[in-house]
């Protein structure tokens, strides 16, 4: 039962889920058939500035499982390394060591028996806020689980690769992180797809644990078609003196409505986040950040550049929000965007949303088009107008893309970015 | 190379259909100093600005003309390529690009090959100009103007001319708010280029600096037009009369209608 144009009631998708998923444990698949009873009650996400009717995602058949694209390859790759094609894990590389050491990097599908996904599936992000995160819980069919135990001191570097080719109409995406107490992780996650006539419903939700006094990186870059449609959720909880970072690069899809949200849970715990964003012709870009300040001694700190060129529109909402009884803590945000075309259009929408009075928050934002006095100095000095557009993107969005500190994930921003700008 | 020779014939131009420049005509060849002095608004950045090619100046009726080539068709870019350079009333502050890094772009981009300057040679050439324009070494790795004072602004557009070494180099102001020692560096570092190919076209409202480059004419703008023309003592004699002066023999001979 693999194609399913037509699926108009809740017993043929119970139906469909039964047969694709009845080897789950019960737990998992009595959460997807939930999910589908959802599915049918709930809208489509409501985004003020990004209205979703005209999308016609109702079209998208949703229901197709991707087709496989490649068997488990098992390769020592030297570090940990995750390939996933239309959802199917072709790439796996966990070195001996690690495993000796406990660490467990799997995909979701298999890990589904590890008590802490059963846990933390779902613990973070609602699975019937919409429709979308209604049709991920019900039908997402993989994603990565990595567990890292206590105390692994040196850095524990993860790539995570997500692949669509373009016979996929829905790929539905779950993955489950879980840092123990005092360790370093520091994941690089990649999303692509092959371009195709039809549109690609892109669903992906990642949930992730930073334990006491543990350091995460987690940096992912999406350079997807224009015919995805791309809705991808990140969460993390954050313990005490823990510290999570987010290094964000957005780049691809027609639509993109992408969220970060860090919940500071214990005193001590931090957050830093570095969104870039760059759009064009006519991509759609909604972003949210969210920094969550629970208790207190918390710290947070959110960035975001953006360049919107052709008719791309860009909307980045960015929440600092501070709990009653979060003394000390200290949420700062900025978003910056700039416009290289008339017919581009960006939002920066900055909100601090504060319940207790001894704190520190601040926020900046602007939105403003490229200073054509700028361009004509430059030119005036020989450089063609493409050159100087170029100098200028480039010294708008150094400082933030130098401060990703993976490395490999940088060069990969500023490759995207010089992409972005020839187009 | 012959020397260069910049014809501006007859130049009207506006901006959002307010008149601006009202026949202007000028030449200026290689070996020339030509100065400009004329009161505030009377329209000389529009004319600097529109011989560079700013897209907000409209020229409505004229030519103007580089080495027979016609200008007006140019981009800027092209314009700095055939070896025109303005040295900006206003320089722009470019945030996140070094000073450095913006110049060698600059060099790359005008040399006519096609090939790029070898970084060493690039250096050096650096490191001399800003030595003889006694300028801290630690300008070249600053964001392109940001947070100069605009002394060291006007001084960073010599370095660019000096870096560039144009054919024709017009310098709107380059001497609005400079100490006196800051006047002279800047005039070295015009004079240095003086030779047959190079012509030069001064803006300025201060005698000052005349004293130093020497121009062989100055022109005097009153309402987008040159009303008066002569040799560098025209200078010290607007600076003791002032412009009322100009004004009432305009009048006295009828080359303007009294207002
Ligand atoms: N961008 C602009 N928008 C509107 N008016 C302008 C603009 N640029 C110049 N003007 C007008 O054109 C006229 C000439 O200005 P311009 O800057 O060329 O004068 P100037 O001779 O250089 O004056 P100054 O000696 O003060 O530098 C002025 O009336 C000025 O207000
Ligand atoms: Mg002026």
């Amino acid at each position: 039962m693999n194609s399913t144009a037509a699926i108009s009631s809740q017993t043929e998708l119970h139906a469909l889920i039964r047969d694709r998923f009845g080897h789950e444990p019960d737990w998992s698949l009595s959460r997807r058939l939930r999910a589908a009873t959802n599915w049918f009650a709930l809208d489509w996400p409501r985004l003020e500035r990004t209205p979703l009717q005209k999308r016609r995602l109702d079209a998208i058949a949703v229901y197709d499982q991707p087709p496989a694209d490649g068997e488990t390859q098992f390769i020592n790759t030297g570090g940990l390394e995750m390939h996933l094609h239309n959802n199917v894990p072709v790439v796996r590389s966990i070195p001996e060591p690690w495993i000796q050491r406990g660490v467990i990097f799997q995909s979701l599908r298999d890990a589904l028996d590890n008590s802490l996904v059963r846990q933390y599936l779902g613990s973070l992000l609602a699975e019937d806020s919409d429709k979308i995160a209604a049709l991920n819980a019900a039908l997402w069919q993989n994603g990565v689980f990595l567990y890292v135990p206590p105390g692994i001191s040196e850095t524990v570097e993860v790539v995570i690769q997500n692949y669509a080719t373009s016979e996929v109409q829905a790929l539905l995406s779950r993955n489950v992180v879980v840092v123990g107490a005092q360790s370093r992780v520091a994941i690089t996650e990649r999303w692509f797809n092959a371009g195709a006539a039809h549109k690609m419903l892109l669903a992906a939700n990642t949930e992730i644990i930073v334990e006491h006094g543990a350091e995460v990186q987690y940096g992912a870059i999406q350079q997807c078609e224009k015919n995805a449609e791309a809705f991808i959720h990140r969460a993390a909880s954050v313990a005490g003196d823990a510290r999570l970072d987010w290094h964000i690069g957005e780049f691809g899809a027609g639509l993109i409505v992408s969220s970060h949200q860090s919940h500071l849970n214990q005193a001590g715990a931090s957050t830093k986040s570095i969104t870039v964003f760059f759009g064009s012709g006519q991509q759609h870009q909604d972003y949210t950040g969210k920094s969550v300040h629970h208790a207190p001694h918390t710290t947070s700190d959110m960035t975001a550049r953006g360049v919107m060129k052709g008719k791309a529109r860009s909307i980045f909402t960015g929440v600092t929000q501070i709990d009653k009884g979060a003394r000390g803590s200290d949420g700062r945000q900025r978003e910056q965007t700039l416009m290289l075309t008339d017919d581009a259009r960006a939002d920066a929408i900055p909100s601090l949303v504060i319940d207790e009075q001894d704190v520190y928050a601040a926020h900046a934002a602007s939105a403003g088009p490229v200073d054509r006095t700028a361009i004509f100095y430059l030119t005036s000095r020989g450089l063609t107008e493409e050159e100087a557009t170029r100098l200028i993107v480039h010294g708008f969005l150094a400082p933030v893309i130098d401060a990703i500190s993976q490395s490999a994930l940088r060069d990969e921003v500023w490759q995207a970015v010089e992409r972005k700008i020839r187009e | 190379m012959a020397a260069p020779v910049l014809e501006i014939a007859d130049l009207h131009i506006q901006i959002d259909d307010k008149p601006i420049l009202d026949g202007l005509t000028l030449t200026v060849r290689g070996g020339e100093v030509h100065a400009i002095m004329g009161p505030n608004g009377t329209g000389k950045t529009s004319l600097a600005q529109t011989l560079m090619g700013h897209p907000r100046y409209a020229v409505t009726g004229g030519a103007v003309r580089l080495d027979g080539q016609d200008l007006l068709a140019m981009k800027p870019d092209q314009r700095a390529r055939q070896g025109l350079f303005l040295a900006m009333q206003y320089p722009s502050e470019i945030s996140g690009v070094t000073t450095a890094n913006f110049l060698r772009a600059a060099l790359n981009a005008c040399r006519a090959d096609g090939s790029n300057i070898p970084l060493k040679e690039f250096r050096d050439e650096l490191d001399r100009v800003m030595q003889f324009l006694e300028m801290d070494p630690k300008f070249a790795n600053r964001y392109l103007n940001e947070g100069f004072s605009g002394g060291e602004k006007k001084r960073n557009e010599i370095l660019q001319m000096l870096m560039l070494k144009p054919r024709i180099a017009i310098l709107d102001e380059i001497d609005s708010g400079l100490d006196i020692d800051a006047i002279k560096v800047v005039a070295k570092g015009v004079n240095s280029l003086k030779g047959p190919d190079f012509g030069a076209l001064v803006i300025t409202h201060y005698q000052r600096i005349l004293d130093y480059v020497e121009p062989d004419f100055v022109h005097i703008m009153v309402d987008g037009r040159i009303v008066k023309s002569g040799r560098a003592d025209l200078a010290e004699e607007l600076d003791k009369k002032g412009y009322e002066w100009v004004r009432s023999e305009l009048v006295r001979t009828g080359t303007v209608e009294e207002s």
